[in-house]
């Protein structure tokens, strides 16, 4: 559990629903993202215990193992095809997987008679080409998963939205639609689509990647933001920056296995595998 | 040539004894139209429903999905059109035959059922292209959001697989309306059998199908019409 990271002002919202929208805007680190329970229980957010996964005959996850505390920022990172993608996208299962079992908040993803709509409801996702729906308009984007999924009324999650779009700085784009806004844009607006169903947990999958350099910044802002609001992220990225800025840990893949899983200190003073040494001279070059 | 134009043949009582030629041609029309349009709610209906079938994971769905859209678009309409109107009655039970059978505007319920049914499979397989065209992440997107699998293709997928799939649909509906005119075979008073009664009455087979030709294109252009307008209508701000 990180304590650095945690803002105090969140502990002077606890009590507030987090469905009930800040009244001050000056409120960074308000009930816009659900805190991290007060009494930290020893559960973990996410608990991934030796996943296996096989496209046909090729294995792309070997004995995944790995954790993240409540209030943790774990960076996945790795070679392409190195199996983070995948991994990132068996925890709230839109990829099954054959072996292993992962938990989320306490629910079993691969377990007959889980309900998945709803555990992913509870899983923020940001995806690498955003994946806005083009047909609705923002304020349409950023509402219809609350209405339909949620069942909160259309002024509420309207109100919702707005603030989180707000809170992104997009609030003057809220009747435009996704076609409209530059990439770096749209992909805000995805986190914040992510937000507005107060998960208790962001998945990041590679959300910088498909972006021009000159927009990866505003994306990582709010990203960093959002980690330093106490939110639990599991984040696959080959920002290196982003990493030593805010993660607790950094997870370093390749083939299929988990060959590094350490602090972000450690990761960065000394990492012990030769691939992992080999792949940060790489990026860190650059 | 040894021809004798006559255009003023459409004004001529027809032998019906009710109304003139034009009269006849434009009640051939009004069944063209409305055969056009009921078999179209069954060919897009069921079209949409097939053609989801076929993107599910599920291997059933796909299974029957396929074996539709393949009975379907490989038997001739003509020979369809057959089946629907004289083998049918005969397979079912005698009573119910019979009942099928007697039914008055049977060869127009007939038509509407066989070219919906036979559309349906070529709309089906314009609602799948419309998906598949998707990018991949659009069904994760709607997914990771909680969204059920028919709330996503609700809400999600077919939105945007119709606005792609629009212009080809527009050739469908305008392929089904032409398609009514196989219905004369089994005695649909449409346009087509009206224009060859016309032209078995009068002898004025050049004015009969002119006439005929011309209330083809014009229906069609008042389709094409209507589908630009939807088009601008659906069309969404930047790009798709």
């Amino acid at each position: 559990m990180t304590s650095t990271s945690m803002p105090a002002p969140t502990t002077g919202t606890q009590a507030a629903s987090a469905s009930e929208a800040p009244a001050d805007e000056g409120l960074r680190a308000g009930p816009l993202v659900t805190p991290p329970p007060a009494t930290a229980t020893g559960q973990p957010m996410i608990a991934i215990d030796r996943v296996s996964k096989w496209y046909g005959e090729f294995r792309v996850l070997t004995d995944c193992s790995t954790s993240v505390a409540r209030g943790e920022v774990v960076v996945v990172c790795g070679p392409s095809g190195s199996g983070k993608s995948t991994l990132i996208k068996c925890v709230n299962a839109l990829e099954p997987f054959q072996e292993g079992q992962i938990t989320v908040d306490g629910t079993r993803v691969k377990e007959r008679g889980t309900n998945l709509p709803k555990l992913r409801a509870r899983v923020g996702m940001v995806f690498q080409h955003f994946e806005l729906f083009p047909h609705l308009s923002i304020t349409d984007n950023l509402t219809i998963a609350q209405r339909k999924v949620l069942g909160r009324p259309g002024a509420e999650a309207r109100k919702r939205g707005l603030d989180l779009l707000d809170r992104v700085g997009l609030s003057a784009h809220a009747q435009k639609y996704p076609g409209q806004l530059s990439g770096g844009q749209q992909q805000r607006v995805a986190i914040a689509r992510a937000l507005a169903m107060n998960p208790v947990v962001m998945l990041f999958d590679e959300p910088t990647s498909a972006l021009d350099p000159e927009m990866v910044g505003e994306v990582l802002d709010v990203m960093v933001e959002l980690a330093r609001d106490g939110m639990t992220m599991m984040v696959v990225t080959h920002e290196m920056g982003f990493a030593r800025k805010v993660a607790d840990r950094v997870i370093f893949m390749d083939r299929g296995e988990i060959v590094e899983d350490a602090t972000k200190d450690a990761f960065f003073g000394q990492p012990r595998s030769e691939r992992a040494q080999q792949f940060l001279s790489k990026i860190l070059a650059h | 040539m040894n021809y004798t134009w006559n255009w003023g043949i459409f004004l001529e009582p027809s032998p019906e004894g009710v109304g003139t030629y034009a009269d006849m041609l434009l009640s051939g029309l009004g069944w063209t139209v409305a055969t056009a349009l009921s078999s179209w709610v069954i060919a897009f209906t069921l079209g949409s429903v097939i053609g989801v079938l076929r993107t599910l994971p599920s291997k059933a769905a796909n299974a029957v999905g396929t074996a539709y859209v393949e009975l379907f678009r490989n038997v001739p309409l003509l020979v369809q059109m057959f089946l629907w109107y004289f083998v049918l009655p005969e397979v079912l039970p005698v009573g119910l035959g019979t009942a099928v059978k007697q039914m008055p505007d049977a060869p127009f319920y007939t038509a509407v059922l066989c070219l919906g049914f036979f559309t349906a499979s070529r709309v089906a397989e314009q609602v799948r292209a419309g998906i598949q065209s998707l990018p991949r992440g659009q069904r994760m997107a709607g997914t990771a959001l909680g969204f059920t699998t028919a709330q996503t293709y609700r809400h999600v997928l077919l939105p945007n697989a119709y606005r792609i799939i629009l212009p080809p649909l527009t050739s469908e509906f305008l392929n089904n309306l032409k398609n009514t005119s196989v219905a004369l075979t089994i005695g649909l008073l449409e346009l087509t059998a009206r224009a060859r009664s016309m032209q078995e009455f009068s002898f004025q087979v050049f004015e009969a199908f002119t006439a005929a030709t011309i209330l083809y294109v014009l229906i069609n252009l008042v389709v094409i019409l209507g589908a630009t307008l939807l088009e601008r209508f659906v069309a969404v701000p930047g790009g798709r």
